[in-house]
């Protein structure tokens, strides 16, 4: 039915949208935000604390904040100043110091009305704080509206988001997984995860039925999400889930499909070179909410002696859904967006010119007067090409700022050979034989940070069907140690091997080939600054990630020795069904895949690039972190120690 | 969704309140309520920037009312065939411009003092950032308004020219009709604006001029009122080129307007471009000032500097 199928594509609205829409309407007093031409200015100040920062920071920028009449925003724990008549709009998470800094708000009259919006819901008890404060500062009439928000997660791309930035030590792989965590400290990971999930679902808009995995963390985070949902919907005076957040027909007949898996079920992919771009930035350079910071090196100079040496510069890019190169480029592989911004800077190079031939035209004007019947044409020329003058200044600062980023993309890899070690961790996870082995990488000074063989090291150890054995492992020690590796990492996966042995069958990947090298000489016959010498060009074929199978599996209804004993709970139901037996026999049209431990771009481009050959199908990722191999490998060496 | 729990909070202080009068501890009265309006009202001097700036947002307020009010009546073209209530007059109309453009310069004016005062008064720097981001509002909020009445103006000015041109052309150069016409346009004219009465009669005026000298010569000549072939010919000869003569000047007219359009379009561009750069060409050359003096002073200290 065509009117399904709408209601599908409108349902699909991404998270983003929504999130976007609920910061929107809280900062307009919590009243829907509609855009009127000759609407009075209101202004107001916003006071966030760290959490609020980083989930504002991908959606909103400083103008749009501008435009909502925001004329300052602050930091809850910085210096402010009183500012007499002005309305503030408070986000921030009910913690105790939280609360206490705005009892001291109350207290010293900074503002004069107050709107309070809490990320995730407030305890009475606290709510009582408050309120003890606002009477004792005689200002219970300035507090205007109290909200609890559900925004307790940070959406980073339209299908993707990410449970938390600023604690995400407290719910990282290595506090999950170490071995001497306590239950209670395991309950408090679990409910914070929890509490963030059940943000995103109520920001959703609907109930989920959830499979996961038994005897792992997800299995943990699935029951507990249950059960939060189960009481959320039987309360029926404050159910979140029913008249208008659900609109008629939003979720056509389906409800989505909520698959949580723990990191454990494949650790080889966090570790594995990508040749991506928005995952090589990850991967490379310092990326993080959608900014990536550069560290411009300036040129060697022979500065003379005494004077102090040159800075390097640092610079920072906000990658936004406004810039449309990226939002086409970033799941592409790398050679290709080189090849991309050499066009996109020709073309802008062609409109240019077009541009300044107007000028030289106009110039004609006082000289010939034959061209003066030219002009005619031309005026409605130069109008338009003014007008269009902004457009082409926009397009020329996102070509700028690709050509710095791919740049020092391609400076990395070039430097520690990347693609060599893309194609080999390819060629080992798809078990094809090696023709170079793997001892021969690990020597050569010239290939790459000990970091990078350590974990072409680790993928090999993950993905191998037998252990190797004790003289060849004696020997790998020795070449990771001479490279100048640590080998903590090494200690942990042995543990994980030997206890996932008895689960899962080893993971299987598909296969990746080379293209012939016609692409890459173009490339660099047009002169490019993209010299991409010696770099092999790569393509990927599509293969599937452990994730993407399972969630395959699982939302296609696919038997599969390995998700046939996944559980099933359905918020919905009656009686708290604890089988492993679906009730609903069709493919689902909406999932949502959860990764408890860790997610990285990989994983998600991977789902994407899967779900792209669906019609009408729809995906979002979260993880309770992203990390990237650096940072992982960092915890599986806090880890490995002892 | 969120969800609103002011009214759970507004429970909460209820609590509160009867928890302490139970426990018997001090809420709001006594000493707390006098200091604290000592508190309310020392702010309220400060509060004057608001109070004025929220002045300055009412006035453009009723700036935008008034025009949109008349909105209507100020762009309806047939304002003669409607009735006495809702027509307008051009002086009318004129009135309204000359209120518009003095409201405007007086409220921006105003914004500029505001502008002034606050930087001159000394508070703390998160103070001033506010105060100069409510003011870029409030101008912001002026413009929008200056745009609804710019448009206004924009289509009234070429419904004026527009009411020229077409009655600049409509006469046809034709020696019969050409007095028969001409009187029309006497008589349509005084119907049509005042504004272009002394346009339009000129007109027929100088038509009626040119065909005098014609009919005069040659009813001078003959005498009769019938025609000769030859006269015929050469009188259709004659209406031909001045058919050819009017439709060129037509066009030119017609793509001389266009190109003014546009070149007004253009320059409009060009003055916000040029009034945006304003302020930064004042920067640079502050900039300019200040490395200038900087290398002054840096080269005399070196000149100081013994010679080793």
């Amino acid at each position: 039915m065509a009117s399904a199928a709408a209601a599908t594509a409108a349902a699909a609205a991404s998270i983003r949208e929504r999130q976007t829409v609920a910061l929107k309407r809280m900062l307009n007093f919590n009243v829907p935000h509609i855009k009127n031409s000759t609407g009075e200015p209101v202004w107001k100040v916003l006071i966030y604390d760290r959490f609020g920062q980083d989930i504002i920071s991908p959606l909103l920028s400083v103008k749009e904040l501008r435009d909502m009449g925001i004329t300052l925003h602050l930091l809850l724990h910085s210096d402010r100043d009183p500012i007499p008549d002005v309305p503030a709009v408070y986000f921030v998470m009910p913690t105790e110091e939280n609360i206490d800094r705005m009892c001291q708000d109350l207290r010293n009259q900074l503002y004069e009305s107050y709107y309070l919006n809490f990320i995730s819901a407030i305890s009475r008890s606290k709510l009582e704080d408050i309120a003890n404060a606002a009477l004792a500062a005689s200002a219970v009439t300035q507090v205007a509206k109290v909200f609890d928000q559900y925004l307790n997660f940070i959406t980073l791309e339209d299908d993707m988001f990410v449970l938390c930035n600023q604690n995400k030590e407290l719910v990282s792989y290595r506090a999950i997984n170490r071995p001497d965590i306590t239950d209670t400290e395991m309950e408090t990971v679990m409910d914070t995860i929890v509490d963030s999930l059940f943000c995103f679902f109520v920001t959703l808009g609907a109930v989920p039925i959830i499979r996961c995995s038994r005897g792992t963390a997800a299995e943990m985070v699935a029951v507990k999400l249950d059960k939060k949902l189960r009481e959320n919907l039987r309360d029926a005076r404050n159910s979140l889930f029913t008249g208008d957040t659900l609109g008629a027909g939003q979720f056509s007949f389906q409800r989505p499909l909520l698959v949580l898996v723990d990191r454990n079920i494949d650790l080889a992919t966090p570790l594995h070179h990508t040749w991506t771009y928005q995952a090589l930035v990850h991967d490379v350079l310092d990326f993080h909410l959608n900014r990536v910071n550069l560290e411009e090196s300036s040129g060697v100079e022979n500065s003379p002696a005494g004077a102090r040496p040159k800075r390097k510069n640092k610079k920072s890019y906000d990658l936004t859904p406004v810039d449309k190169f990226w939002q086409k480029h970033k799941g592409s592989p790398f050679p290709e967006v080189a090849e991309s911004v050499q066009q996109e800077l020709e073309s802008y190079r062609a409109q240019e010119d077009e541009v300044k031939r107007l000028k030289s035209i106009m110039g004609l004007e006082g000289e010939d007067e034959g061209a003066i019947s030219m002009l005619s044409d031309n005026t409605a020329k130069l109008t338009s090409a003014v007008s269009s003058l902004p457009e082409l200044l926009e397009k020329k600062r996102l070509i700028d700022l690709h050509t710095n980023v791919a740049t020092a993309v391609l400076e990395h890899i070039k430097a520690r050979k990347l693609d060599v070690y893309f194609e080999y961790e390819e060629k080992i996870m798809s078990k094809t034989t090696l023709d170079k082995s793997l001892l021969d990488i690990i020597s050569d000074p010239d290939a790459g940070t000990p970091e990078d063989k350590m974990r072409l090291f680790l993928i090999y150890y993950i993905s191998t069907q037998q252990a190797p054995s004790e003289a060849d492992l004696e020997q790998y020690k020795k070449a990771l140690t001479d490279a100048g590796c640590n080998l903590n990492p090494l200690q942990y996966i042995k543990q994980w091997k030997a206890f996932t042995k008895m689960a899962s069958a080893p993971a299987s990947y598909g296969s990746t080939t080379t293209k012939p090298m016609g692409l890459l000489s173009r490339v660099m016959n047009t002169g490019s600054q993209f010299v991409m010498e010696g770099v092999k060009n790569l393509v990927l074929k599509q293969q599937n990630l452990p994730v993407t199978r399972i969630l395959d599996n699982l939302m296609e209804m696919k038997s599969n020795p390995e998700t046939d004993d996944y559980r099933y709970f359905d918020p919905k139901m009656l009686r708290g069904n604890d089988s492993s037996v679906p009730r609903n026999k069709n493919p689902f049209q909406e999932a949502i895949v959860f990764v408890v431990g860790g997610g990285n771009y990989i994983e998600y481009q991977n789902l994407v690039d899967y779900i792209k050959g669906k019609q009408g199908k729809h995906i979002l990722y979260g993880c309770s972190e992203l990390f990237n191999a650096t940072q992982f490998i960092k915890q599986l060496s806090q880890l490995g120690q002892k | 969704m969120a969800v609103d729990i002011t009214l759970l909070f507004r429970a909460s202080v209820k609590t509160v309140k009867t928890r302490n009068k139970a426990l018997g501890v001090a809420v709001g009265g006594g000493v707390d309520g006098s200091r604290d309006d000592l508190f309310r009202r020392s702010p309220r001097p400060k509060g004057d920037f608001s109070s004025r700036a929220r002045e300055v947002i009412s006035h453009i307020g009723k700036l935008r009312d008034f025009l949109l009010e008349h909105r209507k009546d100020y762009i309806n073209a047939y304002s003669h065939t409607m009735s006495e209530y809702g027509r307008m007059t051009d002086t009318e109309r004129d009135q309204i411009d000359q209120d518009a453009q003095i409201f405007m310069r007086t409220c921006s004016e105003a914004i500029q003092q505001l502008r002034t005062e606050a930087h001159k008064e000394i508070h703390s720097q998160q103070v001033k950032e506010h105060r100069t981001a409510v003011l870029d509002f409030i101008e912001d909020y002026l413009k929008r308004v200056c745009k609804l009445y710019s448009e206004q103006r924009a289509i009234r000015v070429k419904r004026v020219v527009d009411k020229k041109r077409l009655s600049k052309l409509e006469p046809e150069p034709n020696t019969k009709t050409r007095e028969s016409t001409s009187s029309e346009k006497v008589s349509q004219s005084p119907s049509k604006d005042s504004e272009e009465n002394p346009a339009t009669e000129e007109h027929p005026e100088k038509i009626l001029a040119e065909t005098q000298p014609e009919l005069g010569t040659w009813g001078d000549g003959k005498g009769e009122d019938e025609l000769s072939p030859e006269e015929i010919q050469m009188f259709e000869q004659e209406n031909q080129r001045l058919i050819g003569e009017m439709n060129s000047l037509f066009d030119e007219v017609r793509q001389i307007e266009g190109r003014v359009v546009e070149i007004s379009r253009l320059q409009e561009i060009f003055t916000e471009k040029v009034l945006q750069q304003e302020a930064e060409i004042d920067s640079i050359h502050q900039l300019v000032v200040g490395a200038t003096e900087n290398i002054k002073e840096g080269n005399e200290d070196i000149r100081e500097v013994p010679h080793l």
